[in-house]
């Protein structure tokens, strides 16, 4: 028997010195596991090979941020918390909050697409990221976007490596417009014994003229709103929906909710109760309805998770496992049924990274 | 150039005889989009369905000849323009909506024109938020090519933010949708990377949207101020407040006494400057918004404020505003529209560095413009009659747009490249950035039959005179 002496740690200090271990890595054929902070490392089907993790722990800085134009620039590498608290000087914040929190880095959020309750109001980073610096397997540094709100010039490569699990190339840097914190921020919740109480008031909160900036429900029947805007307006709502104030603090506790297996489901909001009601009654989850995602805490066997994802897959959703054992994801696949442009994303992956040197066989391609 | 005996007898067999054009007067209409520069198609080719552009592209893909689609043909940056000769794939037939109230969604083929998708969104309550200013003839297929934007992205987003998945033809003829309904796909986000690729990697031929509600209540106010440094400071000012409201339009004196003189909106011609800002939503709101508007413009010079107090006076106020362009015609017969993009604290010095390049070129200029989004547009005013002039006002736009890249800017926040601004690409992107472009281009175009000639510089076609004043690209230097 072989030991094995586990990937070697490299922690570049710039985006050029990780453009070149990149470079040095796929001049040798060796597998590189991109880590950020490492809260979503359980995250896809575990690699065929992986001889070092190239960590950008150390690219921290925050680059630029403008206050007057609401955009920064940032390493990836810094904390999600790090960089609110920059931006909080100012008024301003990111409109994120991931799950599985503290402790995610930029790049990991842009690599996983990994997003939160205030997806409702605000979208995902897909919707605010202006500008992306990419490290390729051969050493390039390839920049995309740009530090402006509104921006046509040239393809936007920055969907191209949003959610691309780090597979094409390492991001060492962006730029984000960011928002000014709302002039008020209402937290509301209620509980309901019956759940299909807890779903028609969910319906009734996403109807309002104002609309909820979050709006989770639990599968214990509880409801969590958040209603940002104008004071005299979310007043008048808060009024309106009867449901009793809530300190800010249980967002916090929300966005720590993550699970030793656990799962996302993303499908059409009008679809996301049918989906949900298909689980066993005693399953522990918590969903965006406004959005259409939920996720949920697995404590079924792998057969339990092939039929949700069954479900999900004929809404025209889909069902990713967001952390499990290994041995349970290559059970039941971390992606589910590939689309069928897998052969063009095939031919990108094989564009940006023709050695396979980026997480390989961890993602779709 | 005709095309082949053997691909005119192919289209003609896909589509039908009468769809497909090809004599010489005909082809003439089909010469240009809104830009400045034309080329003649080979053919005209009118597909009704996804089958047809299918075939059409496999044909071409076969003899390698050229395809552009082509909406309405009122893009700005020559995008819908053959350069190259070939195909003109244009999409007017296909015009289908289909809206999803529960959903609030709707499926719409690309020849349906932006406005009629937000008259026929408008009897189920519900709006397509993207509104370039050409919405009244210009189409979703054009607009999620070029990711057109508009007054209200200020707030709602461009076109990418809201295009929900797409059905596309690639350059092998082969169909797909990419992404859809649901709020998360399996693998790479290939419909977020076609948004806006100006009809170099495929042909749109569906596009799901997201529409939404319409809000209740919409307030609109004018404010003058007496120099354009003044109102970009309240701009600023305005979104330091923590609002972000649904327009933030400008127009500089100019404008503003074109268009006062034609349209009689009351807008006060003495002043330097004049912003028109929007609020909507529940009434509680857009009250409290607007006066807290009102006391921000206040404390940065605003004057004459005038909030529209009935439907027909908000009309009125936008209608000079989306009118403008044409009112400026009162100065000169022509004019050529520019598209740049600076952080919004840049605006007073991008706006001074236009003024100065006008007045050196002897050009008038007005600008009106996405202030909020700091998307501003010069119009460079002129009469084509005069000789050597378009000479002028090219070179005159050049340092222009040579000014917004140097303030730390885009080249266009919503006109796209195209021809008109492919030359200039190296100007903010590195050699290494185009090429991680290009990839993605060889990946999806091989032969590259796709709209070419766009996007990436052509070293054979268009010498630019300022080329030479930086070795680095913008980008490139900065991170």
């Amino acid at each position: 028997m072989v030991v094995s002496a586990g990937p070697r740690v490299e922690q570049p200090a710039s985006a050029e010195e990780l453009a070149s271990r990149l470079l040095e890595a796929a001049a040798s054929h060796a597998a590189v596991l991109p880590v950020g902070g490492g809260r979503a490392r359980a995250m896809g089907d575990p690699a065929t090979r992986c001889d070092i993790e190239l960590h950008t722990s150390r690219l921290d800085r925050v680059l630029e941020h403008s206050q007057a134009d609401m955009v920064v620039s940032v390493e990836a590498g810094i904390t999600l918390e790090a960089l609110q608290e920059e931006l909080g000087k100012a008024g301003q914040f990111l409109p994120l909050d991931p799950f599985n929190s503290p402790g995610h880095t930029i790049g990991g959020l842009l690599a996983t697409g990994w997003t939160g309750p205030l997806r409702l109001r605000y979208g995902s980073p897909r919707d605010f990221l202006i500008g992306i610096r990419v490290a390729l397997p051969d050493g390039k540094l390839a920049s995309a976007g740009g530090r402006v709100v509104k921006n046509v010039s040239g393809y936007d490569l920055m969907k191209l490596h949003y959610g691309a699990l780090g597979t094409l190339g390492v991001i060492v840097a962006a730029s984000f417009k960011v928002f000014p914190r709302p002039l008020r921020d209402v937290t509301l919740e209620t509980t309901f014994e019956s759940r299909d109480e807890a779903w028609s008031a969910a319906a009734r909160a996403l109807a309002m003229p104002l609309g909820p900036s979050a709006l989770e429900l639990f599968s214990d029947g509880r409801l969590l709103a958040r209603f940002t805007g104008s004071p005299d307006a979310v007043e008048r709502t808060s009024t309106d929906l009867g449901w009793k104030p809530g300190p800010a603090s249980v967002w916090v506790e929300h966005s720590r909710r993550a699970s030793e297996r656990w799962a996302r489901f993303a499908v059409p909001p009008q679809d996301l109760r049918r989906v949900l009601d298909s689980l066993p009654g005693d399953a522990q989850w918590w969903a965006s309805p406004g959005v259409g995602v939920a996720h949920w805490s697995i404590e079924t066997d792998a057969d339990g998770v092939r039929a949700a994802r069954a479900v999900a897959e004929a809404a025209r959703g889909t069902l990713v496992l967001m952390a499990a054992p290994a041995d349970f994801v290559r059970e039941v696949g971390a992606w589910g049924t590939p689309p069928a442009t897998l052969d063009i994303m095939r031919r990108l992956k094989r564009a940006f990274d023709p050695d396979a040197t980026l997480n390989p066989g961890r993602f779709v391609v | 150039m005709a095309l082949a005996e053997g691909a005119a007898v192919e289209l003609r067999r896909i589509v039908g005889r009468e769809s497909v054009i090809d004599s010489a007067n005909d082809l003439r209409i089909f010469e240009r989009d809104a830009s400045i520069e034309g080329a003649l198609p080979d053919a005209v080719v009118l597909p009704s369905t996804t089958q047809h552009v299918s075939d059409v592209i496999k044909v071409a893909a076969r003899h390698k000849i050229p395809v552009v689609p082509r909406g309405a043909g009122t893009g700005l940056s020559g995008g819908a323009v053959t350069i190259r000769g070939g195909i003109a794939l244009q999409v007017s037939r296909m015009r289908g909506i289909e809206i999803d109230t529960v959903a609030q969604t709707a499926l719409v083929e690309p020849g349906v024109v932006n406005k009629e998708l937000t008259l026929v969104a408008a009897r189920h309550g519900l709006f397509y938020a993207p509104d370039p200013s050409s919405q009244n003839a210009c189409t979703i297929g054009g607009n999620a090519a070029e990711n057109s934007g508009g007054p209200h992205c200020l707030y709602y987003g461009v076109t990418t933010n809201h295009v929900l998945g797409m059905e596309v033809v690639f350059a092998d003829g082969s169909v797909h949708w990419v992404s859809g309904d649901s709020p998360e796909r399996i693998g790479l986000d290939l419909c977020g990377v076609l948004v806006g690729s100006e009809g170099t990697l495929c042909a749109i031929t569906k596009i799901k949207v997201r529409l939404l509600r319409i809000p209740p209540t919409v307030a609109t106010l004018l404010a003058a101020f007496p120099t354009i440094e003044a109102a970009s400071h309240a701009v600023s000012a305005v979104i330091a407040r923590g609002i972000v409201p649904a327009a933030l339009e400008m127009m500089d004196q100019v404008t503003v006494g074109a268009v006062e003189a034609h349209y009689h909106a009351g807008y006060p011609t003495d002043a330097g400057a004049v912003l028109l800002v929007e609020v909507d939503g529940i009434a509680e709101s857009t009250r409290e918004l607007i006066a807290a508007i009102r006391d921000v413009l206040a404390k940065n010079e605003g004057y004459a404020m005038r909030e529209a107090e009935t439907p027909a006076e908000r009309d009125l106020l936008w209608a000079g505003r989306k009118g403008a362009i044409g009112a400026l015609g009162r100065i000169k017969p022509n004019y050529y529209l520019h598209d740049g993009v600076v952080p919004r604290s840049r605006l007073p010095q991008v706006l001074s560095a236009v003024g100065e390049i006008g007045e050196h070129y002897g050009l008038p200029v007005a600008n009106v413009f996405h202030a909020g989004d700091g998307n501003l547009h010069p119009n460079i005013l002129f009469d084509l009659r005069e000789s050597g002039i378009m000479h002028q006002v090219e070179d005159a736009g050049e340092e222009m747009l040579r000014a917004v890249v140097e303030l730390g800017g885009a080249l266009s926040g919503e006109h796209g490249i195209g021809l008109e601004k492919s030359a200039y690409m190296p100007w903010v992107f590195s050699p290494d950035d185009l090429d991680s472009m290009h990839r993605v281009k060889d990946v999806l175009d091989e032969d590259g039959i796709l709209n070419p000639g766009k996007i990436f510089p052509d070293p054979s076609r268009k010498s630019i005179r300022l080329a030479g004043r930086t070795g680095v690209a913008i980008e490139a230097k900065w991170w």
